[in-house]
């Protein structure tokens, strides 16, 4: 399949003008923001606040602006319309992927200044927030491909932010009485938290890169998964 | 182009059809909802249909320039969007969102899409429907510029509408799929029936409707049509069966202010309000009746209805 740049570049600058002007999906750029602002003032007493405030973001933001995007042109028949043009289906999720990417890199950047966290390893750091916005943006076209209009694409976010969010967190809460929730230990939030967490000075490669690869491994599945879905779920329209 | 037959209901729907379609020409089909689904359901191949469908809605935040340069880039043509937004006749409405379009506005650029398609033919559903008459006129040139490279079938329920713009156009009911007959008259060899002259002057056309006999007098009628060979007489927006010839009516019409507008039109020139002209080849008249009825003109008989007229 036939990737075109030049393609992948009108959608995306088409998308950034839609996104910008649509208000109501726009304002969760301030979100992650506003919460890195309310939560500086814990600091180190409050273990894992930052980890919190990324993995809310990535849910509100990534996943949210991609199953909108996604959404909003089916609701519009415009996607059906797109696949008639010389674009292919990689053209369009890569050109609206790199969109979401960008906004959240930027985005979550301003949200680490605000929050004055200063990374052990800055590459480990920014090696593991971009393949999370990579798995999250997964996540949100897999979203966006099973809800028609605009409306229900913001609903389903809420089972992502369950199933990413709220589930490993409880879980580790019950591990110890109940073992079979240490498998949670693996979902990308919690290794994200551990890696956030390691210390100036018992830190080895070895610590950072084990979070690092189960993370890259969650973006990889989830990304195969939603190119897979997507072109099954567009031959069918 | 290809249709295979169609059953729902255990009922065929949708008969095998085999159309034969030259370049650069416009077919359409009068046809209802149900049909046109199936029909356009069987033209899956993107590479070779591009269809427009009837709920084909745009990125209604962007303006009508930005839209352009997005279908210029993501169809990779090489022209200059300024130049087509000349051709499109869109320069007053160049930064407009597109949400704050009129709706009429608003479908014609939707419509636009059409343009950029690569494919060798094209499907539209509806084109003219939303429509008002001088955003139709403009799709229709534009239409009319794409044809002579490509073919174009137009789906619709609307006569009028696929007179417009099609060359030839067929029917898809219940009873099966039949070409009408919209050639110019002057080709046809006219069978005038030298009527015997009566004495007495008939002054009313029977009609019949649910097995009743109604009679009118023809000041009463708004136009006569004939569809697939049988003759519909209109008026006060009603219509009624008539077991006469358009030839024989025309003939007995001819006296109370009729005129053959069309080869398979009559139309009373008293209730005649205003000639639309679509394109230099293509004209209606507007009735000035309780509904809004239009009916075709040739562009042969437009010189005779001038003259008539004296205009």
């Amino acid at each position: 399949m036939s990737i075109s740049l030049k393609r992948a570049g009108a959608i995306f600058v088409k998308d950034y003008k839609e996104f910008s002007r649509n208000y109501a999906v726009s304002i969760m750029l301030i979100f992650p923001i506003i919460f890195a602002f309310l939560l500086r003032g814990t600091g180190p007493s409050l273990v894992g606040a930052f980890g919190l405030v990324l993995n809310i973001s990535f849910v509100i933001l990534t996943s949210f602006a991609q199953a909108c995007l996604i959404a909003e042109e089916k609701e519009r028949n415009t996607l059906r319309s797109l696949m008639m043009t010389p674009a292919t289906t990689m053209d369009v999720l890569i050109g609206k992927s790199s969109l979401v990417f960008v906004m959240s890199a930027v985005v979550l950047a301003i949200a680490t200044y605000i929050y004055g966290y200063e990374p052990v390893g800055i590459w480990a750091f920014v090696a593991a927030i971009m393949f999370s916005i990579i798995l999250y943006t997964a996540a949100g076209t897999i979203c966006g491909l099973f809800s028609k209009t605009l409306l229900e694409a913001s609903l389903s976010i809420i089972p992502v932010s369950i199933v990413f969010t709220g589930a490993p967190y409880a879980g580790m809460l019950l591990a110890d009485d109940f073992p079979i929730f240490k498998v949670l230990e693996y979902a990308p939030n919690i290794q994200l938290v551990r890696l956030l967490n390691i210390s100036n000075t018992a830190s080895t490669t070895g610590d950072l890169l084990k979070p690092l690869l189960i993370i890259l491994a969650w973006a990889v599945v989830l990304t195969i998964v939603s190119v897979v879905l997507y072109q099954r779920r567009l031959k069918d329209e | 182009m290809q249709f295979q037959p169609m059953y729902y209901d255990g009922e065929l729907i949708v008969p095998k059809i085999e159309l034969n379609m030259r370049s650069s020409q416009s077919i359409g089909i009068i046809t209802d909802l149900k049909r046109k689904q199936f029909l356009m359901n069987q033209l899956v191949n993107h590479s070779q249909y591009y269809l427009f469908r009837a709920g084909q809605s745009e990125y209604m935040r962007l303006t009508v320039e930005e839209l352009i340069t997005f279908l210029i880039k993501v169809t990779e043509r090489n022209e200059h969007v300024d130049l087509l937004m000349d051709y499109f006749s869109l320069k007053e409405e160049r930064k407009v969102k597109i949400k704050d379009l009129s709706s009429s506005k608003r479908m014609y650029v939707t419509l636009l899409r059409v343009f950029f398609a690569h494919q060798p033919t094209l499907v539209l559903e509806e084109p003219y429907f939303y429509l008002e008459e001088q955003d139709r006129r403009q799709f229709k040139r534009i239409l009319d510029d794409l044809l002579k490279e490509k073919q174009v079938l137009i789906l619709t329920s609307n006569l009028e509408d696929a007179l417009i713009s099609c060359d030839a156009i067929y029917r898809l009911n219940e009873f099966g799929f039949h070409q009408l007959d919209i050639r110019d008259s002057e080709e046809d060899k006219h069978e005038v029936l030298k009527q015997d002259e009566a004495n007495i002057t008939l002054q009313k056309i029977s009609t019949k409707r649910n097995d009743k006999m109604i009679l009118f007098n023809p000041p009463e009628i708004d136009f006569i049509e004939s569809i697939d060979g049988s003759i519909l007489v209109h008026a006060g927006g009603e219509n009624y069966d008539c077991a006469l010839t358009l030839t024989e009516l025309e003939q007995r019409l001819l006296n109370f202010g009729f005129f053959r507008c069309h080869r398979s039109y009559i139309v009373n020139l008293q209730k005649v309000r205003e000639i639309i002209t679509w394109t230099k080849n293509s004209y209606s008249l507007r009735l000035n009746t309780g509904k809004d009825a239009v009916v075709p003109l040739s562009r042969s008989k437009l010189h005779e209805l001038k003259a008539l007229l004296n205009i």
